[in-house]
């Protein structure tokens, strides 16, 4: 390959900026009602940038976002409900990913068909079903119907996941100590999981993510405003801004920006590794 | 006994006999539809047309032919030959003439009626047979077609032309295999003047023909060959379309450009045009679509439509090794429709026949020829299958914790769905339904105890669950194939389309980046992955904000600095189907093309730099080197990346829960599986809800079947 030549560079960059411009036009938009101390309501007038800076928005938000709801408690809720879901999923799963990695078994086929069709179902298939089903159990209110609803959500996503972890690693590392005596057992949880254990954490983190940035789904679940998320708080002021309500559209930027942010650091830094585990462990390397 | 099963006059004699059958069954089907559909728009003009000529042949005064054509947009052919068909009837009041905007008329005089729909009948029973000699199978299909029926067994201009078009093409497929082909090309072209004569709509598949023509000639580089023998071709067509059509004779400039000039101007501005609303694509929600089948005095028991249509695009591949004329023809019709303003549910009769010729291809080689296949290789397979290494012993304590867990928060929730879907459980059963009356229900059901039942009167009211066997699924596809609604066909348009964008731009960027020392590499890159890591609401959320129509940020400045700023021409987006659609896929584009763009990153990285450096060293420009060396390798490593968008695309669900809030047109399934209420008016959300999500889980099976045959050629995922 050559070298670029000055012009090349040049119509590079711009093409670069041109999309930013696109990546960047709708954060922007974002933040500048985020930032804009004047907005009473809706925004009324066409600005690039904030009419009177101030990040009252922001601490209003980051105090009491939802009624009467501390941001504390929202961020709490949503840490337990997006944790737990993830290492239900991951812990409840881990053993079927390592049978199909590892074995062979009548149905085994038809078992990752299944496995592959449910990571693949929008979260929505499951919303009908789980929703008269936590009923009849009478738990659909609470924090653990929420877990349980995310923990579905996530779980074939993570056994796939998980599976292909295990089969990257090389047969001939188990079978070493297995020679050495060691039961299936010993050489699953002094071998084979340490080495699958940074995949399996970042299909735990996918997981994580989906629970962290789940609401609409979310609400149905919910009733009472203490176990409402984070992310829900956001689909209450929207949903207020379709009745009429008054909230400053500044709370829903900032609140937008502040869900945001951890993630896009996340994707920033594990790349590669999310991106992996998106295609079902099949992009290559 | 076999010998005597494959001799060649048996098979004859089944072939026949099929035909005989496919016709038998055309006819019944559409002597029915001629005899108790409800009369539709437009059939009073043209039974009233039928009435003039048949006051001149009464008369027996030919010359009158030449004064008459009522509704002179359509040429007059087969207008006539209503007026013969309802000659020997009782003359009674011209029927009276009325705006194209009028509602359809149910008071048109009969017998006169029934007689011009009977014509239209014969002539589609005829077009079924032909295409029955082709292909019994295809003639099926055609002859079962809701579509096809409909219009052609009502007061339409589409029988005949649909017959003069099909001996058309028939006449110049002869002629590339005949000795004389000018004997068959002139026979061609006298049933395409015959064809402009009944309804200019139809020449289109001429073009097809030209296109077929063009590229055998440059094939053999005779092109001035092609030039030489299309004009004649073409002189004779419009000599025959003058001698068939007596009204231009007394002044065949004006009233020819008179009628053909109505047909722009209705295009752009009629009324019921504007108001349809259609987009670009309409012509494949009909293909989808059985027109209104339940409202039609009960002529059609079963919607077909989406079926065949279904196996039509994927046969189409085997149709174009078989006959490629059929797909060009294909081709040019959708495109023309595409392009063509007016998007009339009729128009799409001109895609009947390949439609049906495409559909059995796709029929033989989706389900014929596999099972065939499994027939013959049934003994085969037996004895060749080694006996498996089964470690189930050792698997099973790994297998049973997971496998109760998955079981009981996936699948028994999917299962029960399925279960769902047979009831009728809706807002008023929901306190039954949750104390124990769903179980009830579906256990009774399926065991058979409980009959199938729906209270006719107040259905989805009542206060217990019942079990009401799978009736909503039928009525569910086809509210979601309804051209108001038009989800289904969205939907797939919608997958393709904006996976196609993101691909693009992905890739373009991945190259780009990939440059050798192109500057500020790593900034860029964390740029762009920036709208993948943003969560899909807030992102919609984030877009709304821009294009929401009253107070989005565009909305604003074009209130502020009038409509002329840039991108102003998106102002209004939300009263036209084709800018909305374009809006839906800019957001969808922002969201996705990152993926794509990593995916193809990874994916260049595993080419070897000396692939590169050998084209350049054969002196292929970077143009050619893009498309002989990067894209070949590319492309299998990026086949389950593109899989994994698509699906995402097809199931994008809060891209539309956010720009809609409330209530959609144009949405995806997944959006309709947690918005169903539209689709009711007696309610009874949850049963249509799980009938929907049924349907989606079962287009998503066929995407995982796709997703496990592409990525083993990529050598991605397999099951080994």
């Amino acid at each position: 390959m050559r070298k670029l030549s000055l012009p090349a560079q040049l119509i590079s960059q711009a093409l670069f900026a041109l999309a930013g411009l696109f990546v960047l036009l709708p954060v922007w938009g974002m933040a500048r009602l985020a930032f804009d101390g004047s907005l009473r309501g809706r925004p009324t007038e066409f600005r690039w940038l904030p009419k009177e800076f101030s990040l009252e928005a922001f601490l209003k938000v980051l105090d009491r976002p939802y009624q009467s709801v501390d941001f504390e408690i929202l961020l709490r809720n949503s840490m337990t409900v997006s944790i737990s879901a993830a290492l239900l999923a991951i812990v409840l799963g881990v053993s079927l990913a390592y049978a199909f990695a590892r074995f062979r078994f009548p149905g085994r086929n038809a078992g990752l068909f299944l496995l592959l069709l449910t990571a693949i179902l929008p979260p929505v298939a499951f919303m009908a079903p789980l929703y008269i089903l936590l009923s009849i159990l009478k738990i659909r209110t609470t924090l653990m119907a929420l877990v349980i609803v995310y923990a579905a959500f996530g779980m074939p996503f993570c056994i796939w996941n998980m599976r292909s972890a295990f089969q990257a690693i090389p047969k001939e590392v188990e079978e070493a100590a297995f020679l050495d005596g060691a039961s299936d057992l010993r050489t699953f949880f002094a071998v084979t999981l340490p080495l699958a254990l940074p995949s399996i954490a970042v299909a735990g983190l996918v997981a994580f993510l989906t629970g962290y940035s789940e609401f609409a789904l979310g609400w149905l679940f919910v009733e009472k405003a203490d176990t409402v998320t984070l992310a829900m708080a956001i689909y209450a002021i929207v949903q207020n801004q379709y009745q009429g309500g008054a909230q400053p559209w500044s709370y829903l930027g900032s609140l937008a920006l502040i869900i945001a942010a951890p993630v896009v650091a996340v994707f920033i830094v594990l790349q590669r590794a999310l991106l992996d585990r998106m295609t079902f462990g099949s992009a290559g390397d | 006994m076999n010998q005597f099963l494959s001799s060649p006059f048996l098979r004859r004699a089944g072939y026949l006999l099929a035909v005989l059958l496919v016709i038998l069954l055309g006819w019944n089907l559409r002597l029915n539809a001629a005899t108790y559909l409800p009369v539709d728009y437009d059939e009073d003009d043209y039974l009233r047309a039928a009435q003039e000529y048949a006051a001149v042949i009464r008369s027996g005064d030919m010359s009158g032919l030449m004064d008459y054509n009522y509704r002179t947009e359509h040429p007059p052919l087969l207008k006539i030959l209503y007026g013969w068909a309802i000659a020997g009837d009782p003359e009674v009041r011209l029927i009276p003439d009325r705006p194209t905007t009028a509602q359809p008329d149910a008071t048109l005089p009969r017998p006169h009626l029934i007689h011009a729909r009977t014509l239209g009948a014969v002539i589609g029973t005829l077009v079924v047979g032909i295409v029955a000699l082709i292909n019994p199978l295809a003639g099926f299909a055609l002859s079962i077609h809701t579509f096809n029926i409909k219009y052609v067994s009502q007061v339409m201009l589409e029988s005949l032309p649909s017959l003069t078009s099909l001996l058309m093409v028939l006449a110049y497929l002869r002629s590339k295999k005949s000795p004389r082909p000018a004997a068959w090309l002139a026979i061609s072209a006298v049933f395409l003047g015959l064809t402009a004569a009944s309804k200019y709509l139809y020449c289109v598949i001429g073009i097809a023909i030209l296109v077929d023509w063009f590229l055998e000639n440059r094939k053999t580089g005779k092109l001035l060959n092609w030039l030489t023998s299309v004009l004649p071709w073409g002189l004779l067509s419009i000599a025959i379309f003058f001698a068939a059509n007596p009204y231009l004779w007394p002044d065949p400039i004006n009233r020819l450009s008179e009628s053909v000039f109505y047909h722009a101007g209705y295009a752009s501005g009629a009324e019921e045009v504007q108001r349809a609303g259609y987009p670009f694509y309409q012509s494949l929600v009909h293909m989808f679509f059985s027109p209104y089948w339940w409202w039609q005095n009960g002529v059609f028991a079963f919607p077909y439509d989406p079926f065949l249509a279904i196996f039509a695009i994927l046969g189409l591949k085997g149709l174009w090794k078989k006959e490629r004329l059929y797909v060009l023809w294909m081709i040019v019709a959708l495109a023309f429709l595409f392009v063509w303003p007016t998007k009339w549910a009729q128009y799409n009769i001109i895609l009947s026949v390949p439609l049906a010729l495409s559909t059995a291809e796709g029929f033989m080689a989706l389900i014929v020829n596999p099972l065939k296949a499994w027939w013959v290789n049934r003994k085969d397979k037996a004895v060749l299958a080694a006996p498996q290494k089964n470690d189930l012993r050792r698997a099973w304590p790994w297998l049973v914790p997971g496998l109760i867990a998955f079981i009981i928060l996936t699948l028994f929730p999917l299962t029960f769905q399925f279960g769902v879907s047979l009831t009728d459980f809706s807002a008023a059963s929901i306190r039954d339904g949750l104390q124990g009356g769903l179980w009830r229900a579906i256990s009774g059901g399926l065991s058979g105890q409980a009959p199938a039942s729906i209270p006719t009167e107040f259905p989805y009211r009542a206060s217990e669950v019942n079990y009401i066997g799978p009736i909503n699924f039928i009525p569910a596809l086809g509210y979601l194939t309804l051209p108001e609604r038009d989800v289904l066909v969205f939907n797939v348009i919608w997958m393709v389309s904006s996976v196609l964008m993101q691909s693009a731009l992905g890739l373009g960027l991945a190259l780009l980046l990939r440059q050798r020392g192109v500057r500020l590499r790593k900034f860029w890159q964390a740029l762009f992955i920036v709208p993948w890591a943003i969560p899909e609401m807030i992102g919609a959320l984030m877009w709304w904000n821009i294009f929401q129509p009253n107070w989005g940020w565009l909305a604003l400045a074009a209130q502020q600095f009038g409509e002329n700023i840039p991108f102003g021409f998106f102002v209004g987006w939300e009263r036209s189907t084709d800018l909305r659609m374009l809006i839906f896929l800019i957001p969808g584009l922002w969201y996705g093309f990152p993926f794509m763009l990593m995916a193809a990153s990874a994916g260049l990285k595993m080419i070897p730099d000396e692939v590169y450096d050998a084209a350049a060293i054969d002196g292929a420009n970077q143009w050619q080197t893009f498309l002989r060396v990067t894209w070949p390798l590319l492309l299998p490593l990026l086949l389950p990346a593109i899989i994994v968008r698509g699906i995402f695309a097809f199931n994008q669900f809060y891209l539309f829960q956010a720009f809609y809030a409330l209530e959609a047109t144009l949405s995806t399934l997944s959006y309709n599986v947690f918005n169903s209420g539209g689709f009711h008016p007696y309610g009874g959300q949850f049963a249509i809800s799980s009938v929907i999500n049924v349907l989606n889980i079962l287009i998503l099976i066929g995407f995982v079947i796709l997703f496990n045959r592409w990525s083993k050629a990529g050598q991605g995922v397999t099951y080994a």
